[in-house]
């Protein structure tokens, strides 16, 4: 799993069988610093409740359709959380 | 199997269900050398790992699915056991043996007796000897 940031929405209405009514964000991984890594990859959000703007962490893979109500779709990254404070030995990043 | 070292926590209210109840810690990737590795993974701690742990990331679906006994969880990511000593057989050059740090046991005493804070006692005696000194300057 990793930090990732809502930075946006997509809206698709024709959608694979199992997906309807599944909210799909746009999210930017974070490293620990919470600084930006790697490009931004469009998320299925499983806890229905993110929005643009907030630190949630994802899961990746397969592991990501499991999070969906109907288990078998194709969902390759999936919001399983929303943070609410990263403590770190350094401090709060 | 990753080695990886446990540099903090995430706290998270609203999540998937399956993520109730357990502790997600943040865990820099390393070399079996200990020095940093490639990135850091959130992972589910099951063995009771503390910040600054040496520990063992399993990072494939199936198998933490068995570990949680969740057959249909989106877990990828656990904690599987904490290093006590990484060994490296010597290879061309020297010999490596990376000492996890800390000790186990070291933190195990750390959390059954806390004790007193030092800095307190340290100021009273401070205290003390500038009292003395005072009344010895007086006499």
């Amino acid at each position: 799993m990793q930090l990732a940031q809502v930075v946006g929405t997509v809206v698709a209405s024709v959608k694979s069988p199992g997906l309807e009514g599944v909210a799909l964000l746009i999210v930017q991984p974070l490293d620990r610093g919470l600084a930006p890594v790697g490009g931004a990859v469009v998320a299925a959000d499983a806890v229905q409740m993110a929005g643009p703007g907030e630190l949630v962490y994802i899961v990746a893979a397969r592991e990501a359709s499991l999070a969906m109500p109907e288990p078998f779709v194709p969902v390759d990254h999936a919001i399983v959380g929303i943070v609410d404070a990263v403590t770190t030995s350094e401090g709060s990043p | 199997m990753k080695l990886a070292r446990v540099v903090g926590t995430v706290i998270s209210t609203i999540n998937v269900p399956v993520y109730d109840g357990r502790t997600l810690l943040l865990c820099d990737l390393i070399a079996p050398d200990g020095s940093p590795g490639d990135g850091y993974l959130i992972a589910v701690d099951t063995v009771g790992a503390g910040a600054g742990e040496t520990v063992l990331l399993i990072d494939e679906g199936n198998s933490a699915r068995q570990i949680l006994g969740a057959t249909d969880a989106p877990v990828r990511t656990l904690i599987v056991g904490i290093v006590d000593v990484v060994e490296v057989s010597p290879g061309e050059g020297q010999e490596s043996r990376a000492e996890a740090a800390p000790a186990r046991p070291t933190r195990s005493r750390a959390r059954a007796k806390p004790g007193p804070k030092p800095a307190p006692k340290a100021a009273s005696t401070a205290e003390a000897s500038t009292r003395r000194a005072r009344s010895r300057r007086s006499a």
